[in-house]
């Protein structure tokens, strides 16, 4: 009896103090001490009892598993309360819902977040899912990275894999709640989980872009690329935010910032990661260089006197 | 007639040993009962929890990708087989020249637990880390053949891309198929198919760059 459960015996919490996790835990301090003296106290018992017949099994067998008993004991009870901390803080249950898809949906969100609607008079349905989202951003990095790894880049202060992941993520995490805000402030119909998902399924076209663009190395295809990919799925998102908008300045406002940003972070994607790669292929496939010239090193007249005298000094005072 | 109690019709065989009260206790591992003879200890590996023959059934179940997984073989959690992986996955790094062993580890690391916080997501039993671990870590076998394969030739072409993309399909597809049939995820195959894709596809970026 007592062993582990979670039943907070009310007596002890008639005071006010007694509902903070300090004190939980020090309930749990005290029903695990009240364990152990029950265990301890059978121990001695039934070591009194086996105490007897020394001659017979042997002092060092009854102690030693005793002690490995004990030992068992303590660490059951120490797994079981990290257990429950653990349970009570990372609680990531309530975020089961958003992750209920079937490959059928992902697949035609996917595609929905190319085409722009037309309708924007009427609020929009946005899927308040998270698992497509997530891959996706999940892909930028892996692009990324292979980006990075293709042009050689050189990231100083940290690693790749941090810059990749740091990028994406502040990216999805940190526009979206902006955005969040100033639609807050702009009374628009969303809530954050939509519009995580909303920022999630527009990098869809980001990742097009990358790919494509990281491996086929030519400015133009970019730009067309930016234009044409980015700027269909930005309109989509900002179709989306102004069916659920009401006022021209607040809609002016929040699809503005929104297409800027969006726009130019993959503008910023591509220059920043790609630089390198255009430097060896100018050197490679550019206007024609000079070879490398051969200049013979020019020892000036001034450093030779200066060591005539320097070697006088010296021998002078030797 | 009297009323005789069974215990004096049979006679107990007299062992030496009276007043015994934990002699009905059998310990059945050698962990609870130090006392006990060189001869009673199960063998080490049985104590270790290292079944060969389990560890050789689940190999081969990744190495055939269309042999049928059967469920419960991931039910025991074996870490053995995949530490023995990773460290051969990193000695053909090392051949290969790149001395990359904490770039495995902290990939593995990172890749199990996120893999373990979406399958307890999306799953409706849940998943413990150790099965996790354990199932990625058994996956990773066709990597270090195309890492083997790296050490002699360079990946860098089109037939070491093509080469890269069918490893990175061979394994997500494995994993993705003893987690379908261990968590009763049918037709969710290509949800967990991708983020283990994403996982092997770091793993194959340290084995070609």
């Amino acid at each position: 009896q007592g062993g582990g459960s979670a039943v907070i015996d009310m007596e002890n919490m008639d005071d006010t103090s007694g509902s903070s996790f300090e004190d939980m835990g020090e309930m749990h301090q005290r029903m695990k001490e009240e364990e152990e003296e029950e265990a301890e106290g059978e121990a001695g018992a039934a070591e009194e009892e086996d105490g007897e017949f020394l001659g017979v099994k042997g002092l060092q067998g009854q102690l030693g598993r005793q002690v490995a008993d004990q030992g068992g004991k303590m660490w059951q009870a120490g797994k079981r309360q990290a257990s429950k901390a653990f349970s009570l803080y990372a609680n990531i249950d309530i975020l089961r819902p958003y992750f209920d898809v079937e490959p059928v949906q992902v697949r035609a969100r996917l595609l929905e977040s190319m085409i722009p609607v037309k309708m924007i008079n009427f609020p929009q349905k946005i899927a308040g899912e998270l698992y497509g989202p997530l891959m996706l951003v999940f892909t930028l990095v892996a692009i990324l990275l292979h980006g990075m790894k293709t042009s050689d880049t050189i990231i100083r202060e940290g690693t790749l894999m941090g810059t990749a992941i740091g990028t994406c993520f502040g990216y999805w995490l940190g526009v979206s709640s902006f955005i969040y805000f100033l639609a807050y402030l702009c009374n628009a119909q969303i809530t954050l989980v939509q519009m995580l998902s909303l920022l999630g399924y527009g990098l869809f076209g980001h990742c097009i872009t990358l790919f494509v663009t990281y491996n086929i190395h030519f400015h133009s295809l970019f730009y067309i690329f930016w234009l044409g990919v980015g700027g269909l799925s930005t309109l989509r998102m900002v179709a989306v935010l102004l069916s659920r908008t009401v006022g021209h300045t607040q809609r002016l406002i929040l699809c503005g910032t929104l297409a800027a940003l969006h726009m130019l972070f993959l503008l910023y994607l591509h220059f920043a990661y790609h630089k390198v790669v255009e430097g060896i292929l100018d050197t490679l496939e550019g206007p024609n260089m000079p070879p490398f010239q051969r200049v013979a090193r020019d020892i000036p007249v001034v450093s030779n006197v200066v060591l005539n005298t320097t070697a006088k000094a010296v021998a002078l005072t030797l | 007639s009297g009323f005789v109690p069974p215990d004096m019709v049979q006679q107990q065989p007299y062992t030496g040993q009276i007043y015994q009260p934990t002699q009905a206790y059998t310990p059945t591992s050698a962990q609870s009962f130090y006392g006990s003879n060189f001869e009673d200890e199960p063998p080490l590996l049985e104590e270790l929890g290292i079944n060969f023959d389990h560890i050789w059934q689940k190999t081969l179940t990744v190495l055939h990708p269309l042999k049928v997984a059967d469920g419960t073989i991931m039910n025991e959690t074996d870490l053995a087989g995949p530490m023995v992986f990773c460290l051969a996955f990193g000695a053909t790094l090392l051949l290969a020249g790149k001395i990359q062993f904490g770039y495995v580890y902290g990939i593995s690391a990172i890749g199990c637990v996120g893999m373990f916080c979406l399958l307890n997501l999306m799953s409706m039993t849940g998943v413990s880390f150790g099965c996790v671990a354990s199932v990625l870590g058994y996956c990773l076998l066709p990597m270090i053949l195309l890492s083997t394969f790296a050490i002699v030739f360079s990946l860098q072409g089109i037939t070491g891309i093509i080469l890269t993309a069918g490893v990175i399909g061979w394994c997500s597809f494995s994993a993705s198929k003893i987690f379908i049939s261990a968590l009763a995820m049918e037709g969710q195959q290509l949800l967990v198919a991708y983020p283990c894709a994403l996982l092997y596809g770091v793993f194959a970026l340290i084995s070609v760059f």
